[in-house]
């Protein structure tokens, strides 16, 4: 009986069912493996392709689980990979998932948060009902109960207070319509007020790349990095934090002997993978990447044909460069003169190359400075705009990019347009509506013009003096929307402030430690929102590849799925009419598709208007005829198409623009995924031109550079007797222009004024603003960028540093470097006043002097609240720890697994576990940002919602993180503070 | 006739625990059950390597050998499997196992550890392929499905490689020959009494 | 007791001290924690292999609790393999076959040793009920765990075959169960009797010229008693035996019952199974031995632990100074000489 599996007559009849060609029929291994070339000889492919043996048959026969169960493709909701997830769903339940091997972005790999994302489906762990706290206990409320009074709480803080007074904070777990609707709603609220993760993820990034060449997002994708011959990740740990990434950085390492170099403070586990290590001291990037460059342009390796058609400032950057000799550079950073000339040696002889970064590079108080001079490096290799170079920025939430392109921000609107006047009255006209209604509904038009708090600073929005603040009153409701609490710094004072509050609202699959911060009776209400799993619409990954996601299964008990509390909101405040005047809702749920056409519409500025619901359907229906490497689909009603259209996507729908797959590749024309780097900071600065310089893109029919598209310039080449009369029409409508009529008499003379007039209404419409796409369609005709053909631009003039300048971070040990490099001044910003140099100038060093950086681990995302919560992942990190070298454990007489003590300057401390690890330096501590449910060394968990809490509590890392915010964007400084750590 | 091994290319194991959640997903493993775990020698220092393992459905295998009540049994595919229906839970696999493979139910046990559990490569156990009674004590059953186990399908870096052992072989080899560097097929010499010329 | 057994005892004793040495310094270097201190530069499989020392693993860091998991490879487990399947199967083997074969052949030899003068009708108290008690407490517990210590080394070649898979599972977890559970009383067993006789287990003089006289057992005519107190030069042997061997089997048995309890590795198991094996198939054979002496092989031998008196002229032939001793009334109260019924 126990020999069954290998009885003769059972392997013989299960033979002879394999043998015989019946559809459907079991497969056997020996008949799979034949079928699918195993056995004969493809493993030459087999090897070649990454994806090893593995590629299994299709079909066959499933479980008992799986049989009959229906395939839904969804796309994973934790890192910005975008790996497709094939969900087998059978009466409703998710029941098994299967590797999705027709996905050019995982080509059927996950990560462990990938692997197990069925449970989002099961975890008992998440919330099933909306919830209040009254008399301190968590009561059960219907979701009527809870709009009404949540509404109804917020309504009267709006009347007392004005409309900014109540922080949304959005979320990019969102979809990219239901993050278009969130920036909508909160435009129909009247503040500013909102944000989302991009803020405390890559807010450096976008401003700092943005303001180099147009586009603030990664230029290439992963699929390209097959291409590279080099690869440099500054402050980036894939291996951890976009694991399926690695595949593709593997592939070139191996394939193309692609030298990959890690800088980072800590050894991580992509380190484990790279031909040269760095280590650099926390926060000086800056001074490395510049003492990188001294080598290069000290031995003429820049590339000078590209610098000077293409690049903007190089002088000005090289006379910052060379005060970076290596002995400068290792005094600063630490990293030995020899390496960095090395790796400067690596980075000349291996082109192209790209260049990745993430919140190693992004979170600190100069962080734009950070991310501009990774550009200027990449710049003066020319790998900016080719395949395998880049400025290959690796996003972190599943939808941050989204969202940050939907702008849930608090500068912006959808699309970067910004907030003045004009942006607003570009988007009245795509939402049909009057622009005075959405400017009373702000406390005023400077309110509405002006950017709101960022989340890394609400809590001063509630904290700080109410004279101190540029709006009329402080913040009395704070929604977390999708966001945890945890990952913002200065904990202690977060606790303050939420216990300032009127009221504090979370909307979140489950609790978050938001919700049990602090010590309240009442005032906090927790809805539960779906996961993207029970919901459907678009997802922007890293590479601006929208993919589209299928609804697995239904919303989860009392669950309902983010757009729908949206509308329930927008329902309760009265604004629903004009908010979803052009999309339809049924019951209480707007429809998707109405959405992404909405903001199709709309998004002119990057390209997000080509991406119809029915191109992105068709694109995951037809995953397999994209070629991995260039994502370019071969074949198929998508044939020619670029996977998931990456944005720019210029056009309507109907122009079938390809995508663009690699930012500012002149090699390709425009209508086929080429481009120049933007005009987007005019024609000159100081009298020198800052258009390109005998640089275009390829068939462009201007063979130079030149300015954004407006109608005028049209007129100028004589182009725009290419707009179709409906283009025109939509033009002159957007312009408020109408064409002086002819006069009967052809040979009366035209009314010269009107007809000046006119041009000059019409004239003033643009690439960005026409609504038509008319001006986009006939540039991309000729050959050219709708956003003109300019430098990039090393020198950004209206930046706090216009070359970017090592800066001491403001909890800092080196004091002797501070008369040389010491921080800004303090200085308002964001509404709010912001320290720089009075906390700077406080030693700290004496008490405190471990550096503490944080990071991520594979198995938790975010705040973690979500993560662990799913007990496949929890399982794997059961306590939260610090790592320390192990020369200073022993030191302090700390064993691996002993608790420690970690003290803040700022006041905040941590009980933790010590991991004993020489992944750190002496000298530097490193804790994991996603743990959250203990404070201070107590256990919270009482405090959650019965039946909630999740499975794994640990001290959140910042409640030590400190005060510290980019000087540009207010990012919070998470990488680098001072602690002292104690045997406990 | 196939014979099924695992390979992890520990050149391309970064630790991301792919494989282990993937089994969980797919089994439904219970917690402190660890079918395939991630082991990371070397940790922080240059040289550092990952490597996933789990139950290697060894050559002649050892938990075979010296179980008392004879519950081990080869498919023709090569895979060691075992009745949960006879195993009396005395953890004689567990010294005799060179890679810590199987796993108990009780880990403060006393009287009793439960049924051992262990990978299955994806291929269920005694009962009917596909059956309930075979989900429920076992886990899916892929290999009578046409699939290969879902730890190395999910792979994140394709590190681990699942199915005949000579395709696998081959695949790593080919690999090897080709980057120029292989940190060596990891327990195959003790599992398999072979090695991977490179 | 048999002079035989006690140096085929010792021989055993010797062979088992020798190999588990041998297996200890096999076994005894490796300690995950170590492991850690791989070299630094390359981490290759073929590397580390070779400098893997004799039972050690390749090991490393996981980051689940459970942190056996953390060994990588640990090639020991084959070593183990070998001594479960081959050394003990031996070594039970020849120990337990060897002695009843032994015994066989002393029987058809010697065959019943009586007393030689003749039962005198009267009888003298040797064991108290507390003694006889715990005696029994501690046989029958180790026939028990015996019985099912030995099915988890032979029950597979010799039972499964004839019970079929499904029961002797079945039967081969209760017995484990047993096994388990009995060893609890087992343990009780040997501390009292350790407790309860170790006055009166030091070696003495009359025990060496007893073993020079081979405890009387090996002429088949009428000699002088050899001479012994209470327990004679073999039952000492036997109680030392017991109480070292007992608790060694006590200490590994709960190291195996507890596993990974206090910083234990698969070493420490591997090791302890390796003695509660060996040492248990030899304990076996030697309690057959005791048995086979307590009941056919020596009449009037049984009575001292059935109702706790025997027949005055066993005490004299067996026992001659303890009887001495009784007769004169000089050491235990209770020895008092009724007659017989």
């Amino acid at each position: 009986m126990l020999r069954k599996k290998s009885n003769g007559a059972v392997r013989a009849a299960r033979l002879k069912d394999a043998l015989a060609p019946v559809a459907g029929s079991p497969l056997d291994r020996r008949s799979f493996l034949a079928r699918s070339g195993l056995l004969t000889g493809s493993v030459a492919l087999a090897s070649v392709l990454p994806s090893g043996a593995v590629r299994p048959a299709k079909a066959a026969a499933a479980g008992p689980l799986t049989s009959g169960a229906t395939r839904v493709k969804s796309v994973c909701t934790h890192c910005s990979v975008g790996c497709t997830v094939i969900a087998e769903v059978k009466n409703g339940v998710w029941v098994g998932q299967e590797p999705g091997w027709d996905s050019p972005f995982n080509m059927g790999s996950h990560c462990a948060k990938g692997a197990s994302v069925r449970e989002h489906a099961h975890s008992d762990r998440r919330l099933k009902y909306p919830l209040k706290l009254e008399g301190g206990q968590w009561k059960r409320i219907s979701w009527e109960t809870a709009i009404n009074e949540v509404g109804d709480k917020m309504l009267a803080i709006r009347q007392k207070s004005g409309p900014d007074s109540v922080y949304w904070l959005g979320s990019s777990k969102f979809n990219n319509e239901q993050a278009y609707l969130f920036r909508k709603f909160n435009a129909f609220w009247g503040s500013n007020n909102c944000d989302n993760q991009a803020r405390i993820c890559h807010s450096t990034t976008v401003a700092g790349v943005a303001n180099t060449w147009g586009y603030g997002a990664m230029t290439n994708s992963y699929n390209d990095m097959h291409n590279a011959k080099l690869m440099i990740f500054f402050g980036s740990n894939p291996a951890e934090a976009h694991p399926v990434a690695v595949q593709h950085i593997l592939k070139a390492k191996e394939q193309n002997k692609a030298k990959l170099i890690v800088c980072d403070p800590r050894f991580t586990r992509t380190a484990a993978h790279a031909d040269e290590y760095v280590r650099l001291r926390p926060g000086t990037d800056v001074a490395l990447v510049w003492g990188i460059l001294y080598h290069i342009f000290k031995n003429g390796w820049e590339d000078k044909e590209y610098i000077k058609q293409r690049v903007y400032g190089f002088e000005q950057v090289k006379a910052e460069v060379m005060k970076w000799t290596p002995e400068e550079t290792e005094k600063v950073t630490g990293v030995p003169g020899a390496q960095v000339a090395a790796v400067a040696k690596m980075l000349h002889e291996n082109k192209p190359g790209t260049l990745v970064w993430c919140m190693g590079g992004t979170q600190h108080t100069s962080g734009n400075n950070n991310t501009r001079a990774y550009c200027a490096l990449q710049l003066a290799l020319g790998n900016i705009g080719v395949a395998g170079g880049g400025a290959n920025i690796f996003r972190g939430h599943d939808n941050v990019q989204g969202a940050t392109d939907m702008n849930i921000l608090p500068d912006s609107l959808p699309g970067y347009f910004g907030l003045a006047t004009g942006a607003w009255k570009h988007w009245a006209r795509v939402w049909d509506v009057d622009y005075d209604t959405i400017k009373a509904r702000f406390a005023s038009q400077k309110l509405m013009e002006s950017v709101g708090i960022p989340v890394s600073r609400w809590i001063d929005g509630v904290l700080e003096k109410k004279e101190n603040i540029a709006q009329p009153d402080n913040i009395h409701a704070m929604v977390f929307w999708g966001h945890a609490a945890n990952s913002q710094t200065r904990l202690p004072e977060m606790k303050k402030a939420m216990e300032k509050l009127d009221l504090l609202v979370v909307v979140d699959p489950v609790p978050t430690f938001a919700s049990i911060i602090p010590d309240r009776q009442d005032g906090i209400y927790i809805l539960p929102s779906t996961t993207q799993f029970e919901t459907y619409g678009s997802v922007t990954a890293s590479n601006r590849s929208l993919q589209w996601r299928d609804k697995v299964i239904e919303p989860w008990f009392e669950c309902k799925t983010d757009h729908e509390i949206l509308y329930l909101f927008s329902k309760k405040f009265g604004i629903d009419k004009e908010m979803f005047k052009h999309i339809a809702v049924k019951g209480n749920e707007p429809n998707i598709e109405d959405m992404t056409r909405e903001y199709n519409r709309g998004m002119w500025t990057i390209g997000y208007t080509g991406q119809s619901p029915e191109r992105l359907k068709a694109h995951m229906a037809n995953q397999d005829k994209f070629d991995p490497t260039t994502l370019k689909a071969k074949g198929g009603e998508v044939d020619g198409d670029y996977y998931g259209l990456p944005w720019p996507c210029w056009g309507t729908p109907e122009m079938k623009h390809p995508g663009t797959p690699i930012l500012y590749d002149t090699s390709k024309p425009v209508a086929e995924g080429g481009l120049t780097f933007r005009a987007r900071f005019g024609v000159e600065y100081k009298g020198e031109s800052i258009l390109a310089d005998g640089s275009y893109s390829k068939d462009s029919e201007i063979k130079d550079g030149y300015p954004e598209f407006t109608m005028a310039m049209l007129k100028k080449l004589g182009w725009d007797g290419d707009l179709t009369p409906a283009e025109l029409a939509s033009i002159e409508k957007v312009a408020g222009a109408t064409k002086p009529a002819a006069p009967a008499d052809a040979t009366a003379p035209v009314d010269a004024a009107a007809m000046a007039d006119y041009d000059k209404k019409i004239g003033g419409v643009n690439w960005k603003t026409d609504l038509s796409g008319g001006i986009q369609r006939v540039s991309i005709k000729h050959g050219c960028a709708p956003f003109g053909n300019a430098k990039a631009r090393t020198v950004v003039w209206t930046f706090p540093d216009p070359i970017p300048l090592h800066r001491e971070p403001l909890y800092t040990a080196r004091r002797d470097l501070l008369p040389k490099y010491a921080t800004y001044s303090d200085r308002k910003a964001w509404r709010l006043p912001t320290l720089y140099a009075s906390i700077q100038k406080v030693d700290h060093s004496k008490e405190f002097p471990t550096i503490l950086t944080t990071g991520r681990l594979v198995e938790y995302e975010g705040g973690g609240d979500e993560s662990r919560s799913m007990k496949w992942l929890a399982e794997l990190q059961q306590d939260m720890f610090c790592e320390l070298n192990p020369a200073d454990a022993g030191k302090l007489g700390v064993k691996d697994g002993g608790n420690v003590w970690v003290h803040s300057p700022e006041g905040g401390k941590v009980l933790v576990k010590a991991l004993v690890t020489p992944r750190v330096a002496a000298g530097v501590a490193f804790m994991p940002f996603h743990f959250g449910g203990h404070w201070q060394g107590k256990d919270l968990r009482s405090k959650y919602p019965k039946g909630s809490d999740p499975y794994v509590l640990g001290e959140a890392s910042n409640m030590n993180g400190t005060y510290g915010y980019d000087v540009v964007t207010q990012m919070q400084e998470t990488k680098v503070t001072l602690c002292r750590v104690e045997a406990a | 006739m196939a014979r099924m091994k695992f390979l992890c290319d520990a050149d391309r194991c970064i630790e991301c625990n792919a494989c282990v959640t993937a089994c969980k997903n797919e089994h439904e493993v219970p917690w402190g059950i660890n079918r395939r775990r991630v082991v990371t020698l070397n940790d922080g220092k240059p040289g550092e390597r990952s490597i996933s393992m789990a139950c290697m459905h060894c050559t002649d295998a050892p938990c075979a050998a010296v179980c008392p009540v004879n519950v081990f049994y080869t498919t023709a595919d090569g895979v060691v499997l075992h009745s949960k229906d006879l195993c009396i839970g005395c953890g004689y696999c567990f010294y005799a196992c060179p890679f810590g493979a199987p796993q108990y139910p009780k880990t403060t046990n006393f009287g009793s550890r439960g049924k051992m559990d262990k990978c299955t490569f994806c291929a269920g156990g005694p009962e009917a392929d596909g059956s309930k009674e075979e989900y429920e004590k076992y886990g899916a059953n892929r290999l009578a499905e046409g699939k290969l186990p879902l730890c190395a399908e999910f792979c994140s870096t394709k590190s681990l490689l699942a199915g005949d052992g000579d395709v696998i072989a081959q695949i790593y080899k080919e690999r090897v020959s080709k980057r120029g560097y292989g940190s060596g097929a990891w327990g195959w010499q003790t599992a398999y009494h072979e090695t991977i010329a490179s | 007791m048999a002079k035989v057994s006690s140096r085929l005892l010792s021989h055993i004793c010797i062979a088992a001290a020798v190999m588990m040495l041998v297996l200890i310094a096999a076994a005894a270097p490796s300690s995950p924690a170590s492991a850690q201190n791989v070299p630094q530069a390359a981490t290759s499989e073929q590397q580390l292999l070779n400098q893997l020392k004799l039972g050690g693993a390749i090991s490393g860091q996981v980051s689940i609790p459970d942190k056996k998991s953390a060994n990588l490879i640990h090639p020991a487990g084959r070593d183990w393999r070998t001594f479960r399947t081959v050394w003990l199967k031996w070594i039970g083997g020849v120990a337990v076959v060897g002695m009843v074969v032994l015994l066989i052949g002393f029987y058809m030899w010697r065959g019943t040793m009586k007393i030689a003068g003749g039962r005198s009708g009267r009888t003298i108290v040797r064991f108290s009920g507390f003694e006889r008690f715990v005696h029994w407490l501690t046989a029958t517990t180790f026939v028990v765990l015996g019985i099912t210590g030995l099915n988890i080394t032979f029950g597979r070649a010799l039972i499964l075959p004839w019970l079929g898979p499904q029961a002797f599972s079945e039967w081969s977890e209760w017995s484990k169960y047993a096994h388990n559970y009995i060893s609890f009383a087992f343990t009780l067993g040997v501390l009292l009797m350790f407790l309860m006789w170790v006055g009166q287990n030091f070696p003495t003089k009359a025990d060496i010229t007893w073993f020079k006289m081979g405890g009387g057992m090996f002429s088949k005519g009428h000699t002088e008693p050899a001479p012994a107190w209470k327990f004679n030069g073999g039952q000492k042997l036997l109680y030392w035996f017991i109480v070292v061997a007992g608790a060694a089997m006590i200490v590994t048995g709960f190291i195996l019952l507890f596993p990974f309890y206090a910083g234990l590795t698969i070493d420490s198991m591997e090791l302890s199974q390796v003695f509660h094996g060996t040492v248990g198939v030899l304990f076996v054979a030697l309690i057959i031995a005791h048995i086979y002496l307590g009941t056919i092989g020596m009449e009037g031998a049984f009575e001292a632990m059935s109702d706790g008196t025997v027949d005055v002229n066993w005490a004299k032939e067996h026992h001659p100074l303890w009887y001495d001793e009784m007769k004169s009334g000089a050491v235990d109260a209770n020895a008092v000489v009724t007659p017989a019924e």
